[in-house]
């Protein structure tokens, strides 16, 4: 059952031409399985952002094969590929990429818009998301009236909501305390262990205990590679995730 | 898709409500337009009205025949416009009138000969006074209230006239002149009647009665002065045979001028509708006026959008971000541009009937209010939404979200 979701091969990202040509990623060649955590480490510039928006299809690589749930990204619709990135990709980024007009709760809720869930259920979701980074007193906030770390907690909260089978995850511990730093593992954690595939980039070698995989990046390519989890005891993915979820509020 | 409009819809007012001043001069700039085209529908229609309440005063029996106006519009506005005498030239005739007068059921036949002369009394002297020929027929038609002394008739020996109210005042220095003479064509002529000050200055007959001079045409036609024919009233000897009647006089006066069919004959509603092409004219040039200070309101729409999506660069990335597609961009963008020229469309309504109402009061014009008038201003106001709004939202929607998603404000 630990079928293969994500599959690049030869996958490269030229930036300019000619003398100015830079590789972002260069020939590189990765297989995800479903309920891996793999997490990416490498020197800055590496290529391992650009890694990501090319697996969350905000990015196109320029030359390479990308295959998503066995399906050639290449072959995806736009209006397919927005769809997928609302309901199966669930992005953390560096900042923390909120929009400043909007409360906490409706930034949360963002990613329900778009799988066209109802209003009421949409802020009951995401109420509870936000329960589990305890900030249910916090809900009609602006993010600006947050602190950094507060922030990354809704911008978390915000990347699960729609109960994606792939979470993206850049540095998503990096402005955080470690008591914080620890809720968001145990989070991550937990998502994972229902199934879920995540893929997390993070400087922090000693959050690497919570990974199966650990993959080390050196200009564009893939340096180490070591999986700490055999592929047979991966998670098993649950059935009806989200009425666990729902269960699980504290 | 209804659940997707309503969270534009919401999304649309949270941003003009954010941005509220320049959301307002926005508006602003669609209303100006909106609302000088509500004041060009409704004093139209406010004029249609007037002169159709004429009709209905003077009764369903009435036909009226008028010279088609079938040449090409715009010589015809031209020559009307130079020609030393601002009517028409017409093709009808005075001895139209009896051949139409022998028709059955034909009660009675005015013809309406305009033209303007200069006019001159023992105290005063006036240059383009409106002199109105026509016969005693006309007092049966359309009965004018007399002030004093009475209507022209064909027993008077003497040429005789009846002046307008105004007129009168203007020419004698007094309310009322019967009696005496005034001078025009090299004729004099003895005033037998004053018009009482009539109500209503607009009518199908395009006459400004209070001043204007009536004269009987068979003392014009004694002087050897051919008038120029603008229009043939006809009073039906009922109401029910109308079709019949006009039917029977555009064939009849159809054999006399020999196959020619430069006329209308026309009835009940088709009357009322104002015939001067001097009024095309300046209604033609208002709704420019109007339509191009609603470009420059959809200007301001499309020049706050662009000024929106730049602003918002980082938004329209997290959103794409997390799901949305260009499409679902574009609607919120279009969204937004529509509710702004909506609501300076509501805005323009009510600031069209704001001038309207102070229009009516120096102009026998009341506003006028019609279902037409305000679908025709939402159908202008959405249009200018989508026309100046598309660009932006499109702008909007093709961005690159890992490019914007690096656009901190
Ligand atoms: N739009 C762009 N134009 C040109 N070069 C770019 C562009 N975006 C990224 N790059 C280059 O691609 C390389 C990889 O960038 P990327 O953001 O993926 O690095 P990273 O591994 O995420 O670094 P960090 O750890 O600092 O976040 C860098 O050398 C960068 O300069
Ligand atoms: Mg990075």
């Amino acid at each position: 059952m630990n079928d293969t979701v994500i599959e690049l091969k030869g996958l490269t990202k030229r930036y300019g031409y000619g003398d100015t040509e830079s590789f972002a990623l260069k020939d590189f060649d990765l297989t995800v399985k479903r309920g891996e955590f793999v997490m990416i480490m490498g020197p800055s510039g590496c290529g391992k952002t650009t890694l990501l928006n090319i697996i969350g299809l905000l990015d196109r690589a320029t030359s390479g094969e990308y295959k998503l749930n066995g399906e050639n990204a290449a072959n995806i619709s736009a209006a397919r590929q927005a769809r997928l990135r609302a309901k199966k990709i669930g992005f953390i980024f560096q900042n923390y990429n909120l929009i400043e007009d909007l409360p906490v709760i409706e930034n949360v809720a963002l990613p329900l818009v778009y799988t066209r869930t109802p209003r009421v259920a949409r802020l009951k979701q995401a109420s509870q998301a936000l329960a589990h980074f305890h900030l249910q007193e916090r809900e009609y906030y602006l993010p600006s009236q947050l602190s950094g770390g507060q922030q990354q907690r809704v911008a978390i909260a915000r990347a699960i909501v729609a109960d994606p089978e792939i979470i993206l995850a850049d540095e998503p511990t990096g402005n955080l305390d470690s008591r914080s730093s620890h809720i968001v593992m145990e989070e991550l954690k937990a998502i994972h262990e229902e199934g879920n595939t995540i893929i997390m980039v993070t400087h922090n070698p000693a959050l690497t205990t919570y990974a199966t995989r650990v993959i080390n990046m050196l200009d564009g390519q893939i340096d180490t590679d070591i999986k700490t989890v055999a592929d047979h005891k991966l998670p098993k993915p649950v059935e009806a995730r989200s009425k666990k979820r729902k269960g699980r509020s504290r | 898709m209804s659940l997707l409009i309503k969270t534009h819809l919401k999304l649309a007012r949270i941003s003009i409500k954010e941005n509220r001043t320049r959301s307002f001069l926005t508006c602003l700039g669609i209303a100006i337009g909106v609302a000088s085209i509500i004041l060009i529908l409704s004093l139209m229609g406010s004029i249609s009205r007037l002169v159709s309440n004429q009709v209905k005063n003077i009764g369903a029996d009435l036909i009226v025949v008028r010279p088609s106006t079938n040449k090409d519009a715009m010589s015809g506005i031209i020559s009307e416009l130079t020609a030393s005498s601002s009517y028409q030239k017409s093709n009808l005739a005075v001895s139209d009138v009896p051949v139409i007068k022998e028709i059955e059921k034909v009660s009675a036949v005015a013809p309406i000969a305009l033209s303007t002369r200069s006019v001159s009394t023992e105290k005063n002297t006036m240059d383009s006074v409106t002199v109105l020929g026509t016969t005693t027929d006309f007092n049966v038609i359309q009965p004018l209230a007399m002030r004093y002394g009475s209507f022209i008739d064909d027993t008077n020996e003497n040429k005789t006239a009846v002046v307008g109210h105004t007129l009168a005042l203007q020419l004698f220095n007094t309310t009322n002149p019967v009696g005496k003479t005034l001078t025009m064509m090299g004729n004099r002529f003895i005033v037998m009647g004053v018009l009482s000050e009539v109500e209503e200055s607009i009518n199908f007959n395009n006459v400004d009665f209070d001043n204007t001079i009536i004269v009987n045409i068979k003392t014009l036609e004694q002087m050897g002065v051919s008038e120029q024919i603008q229009q043939i009233n006809i009073k039906a000897a009922n109401t029910d045979s109308l079709a019949e009647v006009s039917n029977n006089i555009r064939e009849r006066l159809k054999e006399k001028k020999s196959g020619d069919v430069n006329f209308t004959v026309l009835y009940g509603d088709e009357i009322t509708h104002p015939a001067g092409s001097l009024f095309t004219i300046v209604s033609g040039m208002l709704t420019l006026v109007a339509a191009i200070s609603l470009v420059v309101g959809g200007i301001g729409v499309m020049n706050i959008m662009l000024v929106s999506v730049a602003e918002r660069t980082h938004e329209i990335g997290i959103r794409k971000a997390v799901g949305a597609s260009g499409q679902n961009i574009l609607l919120q963008f279009l969204f937004e541009a529509l509710i702004l020229s909506l609501l300076g469309g509501l805005m323009g309504l009510i600031l069209g009937y704001i001038l309207a109402f102070f229009v009516s009061i120096v102009t026998p014009f009341a506003p006028y209010i019609s279902l037409q008038i305000l679908l025709v201003t939402f159908g202008t106001a959405l249009l200018v939404g989508v026309i100046f709004g598309i660009y932006p939202a499109l702008k909007a929607a093709s961005k690159n979200p890992i490019e914007s998603l690096k656009h901190y404000r």
